[in-house]
């Protein structure tokens, strides 16, 4: 008998914990991410997306430009995955270099602004969450990682559209 | 003298587009739209060759109406009419909400509409009085009748435009709070749920001290951190891994797990991002490119384009991610 409930006990034991963790993170983190997340939506509401799209038309030209402020825009506008529909902006040749751009900025950007992909909050929560248990503060955190995410993408950017580039050369 | 015409969804708008035709009995709009006739349901009238009442001063009969315009914010106007089996048409950017929303279909409801979201698809085939008038000529005066009637609009009253302004900012705000409430229970509360439960029987069956003690360090390092990338941006695995990035979240927050006990040091969380996530999106590339209207021959070369350079770009970010945390915690 005694084995029993102490196997018994053990096993709700796990789900204690669990249901510990996913107190703290109800409490701790949907208060904030869902205010923050309104406001922003009440934003790009007013702004509306037309004229975001008018504005990315004319950046597409610039290669810096392409792969940095355009996946920018489209992330936080549009969020994801409807990021994507910006390709059409873009020249032919540079759409995948230019959805590598803007996929990889999908995470990156949760840190500050989490409404741009609130389904995949945990590539960035999971982390951060981490280190908030450990007293440390997040928001440096979150600006670099926005920041070497812009890097990145530019750099993801360019490199894709060489390879697109050297794959097709024949074709050309 | 009937048109059929067609409505879509406008910018934000949900649901259409719906083709509605009129017919001797049934073709009036009505507009349901705080006081007067709104341009939209008048320009539906005339594209339509319908007729648009006030439905503030008329009542009609259910069955005389042909589209019910709505200015509703998402409680009660939006879901009435879909109930009752008419087509609605909101000029606010509302979805399925309120508590009619199980009635609130695309085949039936359409929201966010503009002037230029309502096209005419032709003539309405039952009408027999034809003149074979082509649908461009209808639309030409239909335009000016539209001008005509957006002009006493446009004298009403200084409060009541300050209210419908006022409404429309209230209203953008009160969709994003609720499509933000939907997006939390949705996608991110049974993310947590699974994620909660799944950290809970790791620590609790002594899971999480093996992998501190054994996994973690060997994580905890630069070269450590570029062999994860690496792996995760291996061409033929990285499809894998990609979908809903459900492995980067979960290993996102096992790791998380570990900082926060302190196996591993603080410094390395920046690279940490970036090493958990090279495969992000490989599995989507397809689906991405063609809703930047790519051709087949771009997505044809750009998946491969896109899998080699991750080999390249994946560990690169790792090592910038490692440079820009020198000086944090």
């Amino acid at each position: 008998m005694a084995l029993i409930s102490k196997i018994a006990e053990g096993f709700m034991s796990l789900f204690t914990a669990g249901g510990d963790t996913f107190k703290g993170w109800v409490t701790g983190i949907i208060p904030m991410v869902v205010c923050l997340m309104t406001f922003v939506n009440s934003i790009i509401k007013l702004v509306g997306t037309e004229r975001v799209e008018r504005f990315a038309r004319r950046i597409t030209r610039f290669a810096v430009l392409r792969y940095t402020l355009l996946p920018l825009l489209a992330v936080f506008f549009l969020g994801n995955p409807m990021c994507y529909t910006f390709g059409r902006f873009v020249d032919e040749k540079y759409k995948p270099a230019y959805y590598d751009a803007a996929v990889s900025f999908v995470h990156p950007i949760t840190g500050l602004f989490p409404h741009a992909n609130a389904g995949e909050l945990f590539v960035w929560m999971g982390i951060a969450q981490g280190l908030m248990d450990k007293g440390l503060k997040v928001g440096g955190l979150a600006v670099r990682y926005f920041i070497v995410g812009l890097i990145v993408i530019l750099l993801r950017g360019l490199l894709t559209e060489r390879i697109y580039a050297f794959m097709t050369r024949d074709k050309a | 003298m009937y048109n059929t015409i067609k409505i879509n969804a406008g910018d934000g708008g949900w649901g259409g587009p719906l083709t509605v035709t009129p017919t001797e009995k049934c073709h009036t709009v009505l507009s349901v739209t705080g006081g007067g006739i709104h341009p939209i349901a008048q320009k539906l009238a005339d594209l339509s060759g319908g007729v648009a009442v006030d439905g503030w001063k008329t009542n009609l009969p259910d069955d005389e109406i042909m589209i019910a315009v709505v200015d509703c914010g998402g409680t009660a106007r939006c879901g009435v009419y879909p109930k009752k089996g008419i087509f609605t048409v909101n000029l606010m950017p509302v979805g399925q909400s309120g508590p009619l929303a199980q009635f609130i279909t695309p085949d039936i409801y359409v929201s966010s509409v503009r002037e230029q979201d309502i096209e005419v698809l032709g003539e309405a085939a039952d009408v027999p009085e034809t003149k074979a008038a082509p649908a461009a000529e209808e639309a030409a005066p239909a335009a000016e009748e539209a001008a005509a009637a957006a002009a006493p609009a446009q004298k009403q009253g200084f409060v009541v435009r300050l209210g419908k302004g006022v409404g429309s900012v209230v209203g953008k705000f009160f969709q994003a709070g609720r499509e933000t409430i939907e997006m939390v229970i949705k996608n991110v509360l049974p993310f947590m749920a699974f994620t909660s439960t799944l950290l809970g029987i790791i620590s609790a069956s002594g899971l999480g001290n093996l992998i501190a003690k054994t996994i973690a360090p060997l994580c905890g390092t630069l070269p450590g951190m570029l062999v994860i990338c690496l792996i995760c941006s291996l061409p033929f695995l990285s499809p894998i891994l990609g979908p809903g990035a459900v492995i980067a979240q979960v290993v996102g927050t096992l790791l998380g797990a570990q900082f926060a006990t302190g196996a591993i040091p603080a410094k390395y969380a920046l690279p940490a991002l970036f090493a958990i996530d090279g495969q992000v999106g490989a599995d989507f590339v397809p689906v991405g490119l063609s809703l930047g209207e790519a051709e087949p021959e771009t997505i044809e070369y750009g998946v491969p384009a896109v899998l080699f350079s991750r080999i390249v770009t994946g560990p690169l970010a790792v090592i910038i991610a490692f440079i820009f945390s020198i000086g944090m915690f």
